[in-house]
């Protein structure tokens, strides 16, 4: 959020209360009863208020909303696309989505030697056994 | 806990795995067991959605990197939280003996195993997946292809099958069949932009092998162009159909003029002008994309540094023809 949807927020609000709070005193000054009916309507003022309140809030509240996703697919293909090889835009989607998030292409996990079901678990040891040996593991073996 | 833990990718870098697979016994330590059963567990360990993928993740981690007896610790949290019958988790188990096996007779134990729990239950199609992953790993790969085709007959929507079929065929050099394969994906992902590029690349390759006649290079050829641009189309600024795309094109170029008119096929090949303006295309693009990551502009850092260098190897080779 930044700082421009904040100080509108906070004056919309501000200026809300404030015109709840004098159409409330103006109910309690002229109570309207049976017999007087409705002499005394809302002051032009106090109306003009609420309703430049409750726009300077919505302005508030559309700016201080998070950045659209993209609504077609090839170019959302290519963000999720790019975003798997890219750590730092993994690490803030991550964040934006909280965890266990859909991180990466979902189709990743029909390419080959990426499938779940068919984790080649030797072959994984043996590559990695291979990469200690030619010293990639720093000395940590 | 990390977060690259509960979704991390299956091809990891080994530094990252090693990484991962490190983080096991603090993982391991920092949360607590319990000896009561599963129900009555939950008053003394909380547990969030994670809590068990993280495990199931690092059990792979740690086989990867060799620090079995971290794999055996949360296998063996898992089967006291799930039990030994669950599914996943005697597909989990066989993993592991998998891994730890010493020897082919201890892996045919181990496939023995496989067979009698798969004859118990037909159905645990997660197991019978291992099966043919053991199968495949023992090189006996025609028993792989004729389980996993069983398997497929059973479950015809499991495309994760039909992709490792048609990975096993291709290995086979059966490319026709590998290609029905990943045709039966995309009829179950049809916005997959990665097969349609796979696909794409089976073809090309279909098309490179000196079996077959003129009239089937010109088709799959043309089917691969048209395959690598449904991938574009699909996914802005994909390098490799980009890729698949430049390599296609320039050899439907070479191809087309010498082909005669074929007005029985049911898709006619793509006009000459076509192929050309797709070639330029491609080019173009491919420049850009290796210019712009090149420069770390902002949104087009996030590509493959190897992807990178051999579109630049594919561009230089052609301005060096050029300059000739």
């Amino acid at each position: 959020m930044g700082l421009p949807s904040t100080v509108l927020l906070v004056a919309g609000a501000a200026f809300l209360s404030h015109a709840v709070y004098s159409s409330y005193e103006h109910a309690l000054l002229f109570s309207p009863s049976i017999s007087s009916g409705n002499k005394h309507p809302l002051p032009l003022d106090i109306v003009l208020e609420l309703l430049v309140s409750i726009t300077v809030l919505c302005a508030g509240i559309v700016l201080a909303a998070p950045k659209l996703k993209p609504i077609s697919w090839r170019v959302w293909a290519r963000e999720k696309e790019t975003e798997e090889k890219n750590v730092n835009i993994r690490r803030r989607k991550e964040e934006d989505a909280g965890l266990g998030a859909q991180v990466g292409n979902p189709f990743a996990g029909l390419e080959d030697g990426s499938r779940r079901g068919f984790l080649d678990v030797r072959g994984a040891r043996k590559a990695f056994a291979e990469w200690v040996r030619e010293g990639g593991g720093g000395g940590r073996s | 806990m990390s977060t690259d833990l509960v979704n991390p990718p299956v091809q990891l870098q080994p530094e990252k795995a090693l990484h991962l697979s490190q983080l096991a016994p603090q993982i391991l330590k920092s949360s607590p067991t319990t000896s009561l059963p599963y129900p009555l567990s939950l008053l003394t360990t909380p547990e969030s959605q994670e809590t068990w993928v993280v495990y199931e993740n690092l059990v792979f981690q740690c086989l990867r990197t060799g620090d079995d007896d971290s794999a055996k610790e949360c296998l063996d949290r898992l089967v006291d939280r799930f039990g030994e019958d669950n599914e996943r988790i005697m597909a989990l188990c066989g993993m592991y003996e998998e891994a730890v096996a010493k020897d082919d007779k201890e892996l045919e134990g181990v496939l023995k195993t496989y067979n009698k729990a798969i004859q118990a239950d037909p159905t645990n199609m997660l197991l019978r997946k291992r099966k043919i992953a053991l199968l495949k790993s023992l090189s006996r790969t025609n028993d792989a292809i004729s389980s996993l085709v069983e398997l497929l007959d059973a479950s015809p929507i499991d495309s994760e099958a039909w992709a490792e079929l048609s990975e096993l065929y291709f290995s086979q050099g059966m490319y026709q069949q590998a290609i029905f394969s990943l045709e039966e994906v995309l009829l179950i992902t049809p916005n997959a932009w990665t097969i349609h590029a796979r696909l794409g690349e089976i073809l090309y390759i279909h098309g490179q092998s000196p079996s077959v006649n003129d009239a089937e290079i010109l088709k799959s050829l043309s089917e691969s162009m048209r395959r690598f641009c449904r991938s574009l189309e699909l996914c802005n600024d994909y390098l490799r159909g980009y890729y698949g795309l430049k390599l296609t094109t320039k050899r439907l170029l070479d191809v087309l003029p010498s082909a005669g008119k074929q007005s029985d096929a049911d898709l006619p090949p793509p006009s000459t002008e076509t192929v050309h303006k797709l070639h330029e295309l491609a080019t173009r693009k491919l420049a850009e994309i290796v210019r712009r990551s090149a420069s770390k502009e902002k949104g087009w850092e996030g590509f493959d540094p190897a992807e990178i260098i051999a579109a630049r190897e594919l561009l230089d080779r052609e301005t060096q023809k050029v300059d000739r």
